[in-house]
């Protein structure tokens, strides 16, 4: 009976968290369906220890996911990782081209970056906490969160550097002219 | 181009969880997880029982999800007569045997075990560029030779997942195993257009699928001179990330499958599998595969060929180095 009442007060808890945590869930796991796995499993975990959970369950709940996922939570086969390079969408937008710019590219090159590569990223920018705090949360010291961060960030930039100065448009230019070709 | 990475990817993230919202129930649902959890504990630690460990495991899980619903007794024995059912429906070890464009594959499955590999194609693959370099360009000593195998291996006698790639002499393992996507996802659509579909409670699945509109059925198909149901996929159009439609110079995938079921059991015996990309400078593009499927008995020989073993001499690496 304690899991149920555990369960009740995580309901109430959740009403107001759960979008926030869930965004968090599908930035570190790079899908909705693998969010939602990954969040219903640090939830899990959170009921374990519900009665003996002293201080902050969001502060618990946010680094069992960070955990998870800096663990390679969902750690997949070659082709299922090929799924990662797909974005699941319901219909294809009529200029599908036009929907492609660096900031789609940066999130989905993030998606592929090494779990903890990951997370680091998802905690420093998405949550915009600083060096210590993310340490704090991943339980690293913050050299190897500043060096993750920091070989995280490479990547990313040189994905922005081979992008044209001028912005998405002229990257575009070629491809679309072959595709009305 | 190297300022303001940091608040475009900021950017890119809000937008890309721009329409996220939480599922309802998410607290109903870790709670059903946390007493499963615990009844499958409790049922390995009490291990005496009659049936197969798999059936004790499950009806357990089934009696006491009833319980904390309060569900009635006869609920309780519905359900776990269905589970009975589907678990000697799926007490058979598959074989599938996949030719498709892009090379032939095996794959063996039973339970949670399944071993899935790849062979160099037979065909010259070298005008296929891949990130600017030949990928398949084979030296043709190793043709028809396995590849590389994926699925699951007994590491001191606790299964794990592992890839192996044989001309590389390295392997990986992880702790995750693999596992049966929800059959109304386009996540377990994109799935069952690849060519190793494994650890699916195909019974269930195909129930599901049909009851969420994901798939239609149609009866009385001949698939080598026996008759199957038909069940089609409704196809699932992604966008390809940034990268990968750089790569192939297409910027969506449509794919389309289809399984030949025996009208009997719901068990496979074909599965049809498509993917056709599209929007780019490299026109449309269709690579397919059609896998055979056997069933065969859970003989010990045959249980032992669903697992990836690992050869002596070959060196470990994180997932990252393969």
């Amino acid at each position: 009976m304690a899991d149920d009442a555990a369960e009740r007060e995580l309901e109430r808890f959740l009403a107001e968290r759960a979008d926030g945590l869930m965004r968090t869930a599908v930035l570190l796991t790079g899908s909705r369906e693998a969010g939602q796995d990954l969040l219903q499993t640090a939830l899990e975990r959170i009921i374990r220890h519900w009665r003996r959970l002293d201080g902050d369950p969001e502060a618990y709940l946010r680094r069992t996911l960070y955990n998870l996922a800096a663990d390679g939570f969902r750690r997949q086969g070659r082709l299922q990782r090929k799924m990662l390079l797909l974005r699941p969408v319901t219909q294809p937008p009529a200029d599908p081209i036009a929907e492609v710019d660096l900031r789609d590219a940066l999130v989905r090159l993030l998606l592929r970056l090494p779990p903890r590569q990951r997370a680091v990223l998802v905690l420093r920018y998405w949550e915009q906490l600083t060096e210590a705090e993310t340490a704090a949360v991943l339980g690293w010291p913050e050299g190897t969160v500043k060096s993750t961060a920091a070989r995280g960030l490479r990547r990313l930039r040189e994905l922005a550097d081979d992008w044209p100065d001028s912005g998405p448009s002229r990257f575009r230019q070629p491809e679309l002219k072959a595709v009305q070709a | 181009m190297n300022t303001g990475v940091e608040e475009l990817l900021r950017d890119g993230m809000e937008r890309f969880t721009a329409e996220v919202r939480a599922p309802a129930g998410l607290a109903r649902a870790a709670g059903r997880l946390h007493r499963r959890r615990v009844a499958v504990r409790a049922a390995l630690v009490s291990s005496a029982a009659t049936v197969s460990a798999v059936a004790v495991v499950i009806a357990m899980v089934v009696v006491a999800d009833a319980r904390a619903s309060r569900a009635g007794s006869q609920m309780v024995a519905d359900l776990t007569s269905q589970v009975r059912r589907a678990v000697a429906n799926d007490n058979m070890v598959y074989v599938g045997q996949t030719s498709a464009n892009d090379g032939p594959s095996t794959t063996w499955a039973y339970g949670r075990q399944s071993r899935w590999v790849e062979y160099w194609p037979a065909a010259d693959y070298r005008d296929r560029v891949v990130n600017g370099q030949r990928r398949w360009d084979f030296p043709p000593q190793y043709r028809g030779q396995a590849y590389s195998a994926e699925g699951t291996a007994l590491v001191g006698g606790k299964l794990m997942g592992a890839y192996v790639i044989y001309p590389d002499r390295k392997y990986t393992l992880s702790r995750q195993l693999p596992t049966q996507q929800s059959a109304c996802t386009t996540t377990g659509a994109l799935e069952m257009g690849g060519p190793a579909v494994v650890g699916v409670k195909w019974k269930s699945f195909i129930d599901e699928m049909l009851a969420c509109g994901a798939a239609s059925a149609t009866p009385r198909v001949r698939v080598n001179g026996a008759e199957t149901t038909k069940i089609t996929g409704k196809p699932v159009t992604v966008a390809l990330s940034a990268g990968y439609s750089k790569v192939i110079r297409a910027k969506w995938i449509t794919v389309r499958w289809a399984l030949y079921v025996n009208p009997a059991t719901f068990l496979p015996v074909r599965i049809e599998a498509s993917g056709t990309s599209y929007g780019g400078a490299a026109g449309t593009s269709v690579s397919s595969g059609v896998t055979d499927v056997r069933w065969l008995p859970p003989t010990t020989a045959n249980i032992a060929k669903t697992l990836v073993t690992i050869p002596a001499g070959f060196q470990r690496v994180s997932l990252g180095e393969v």
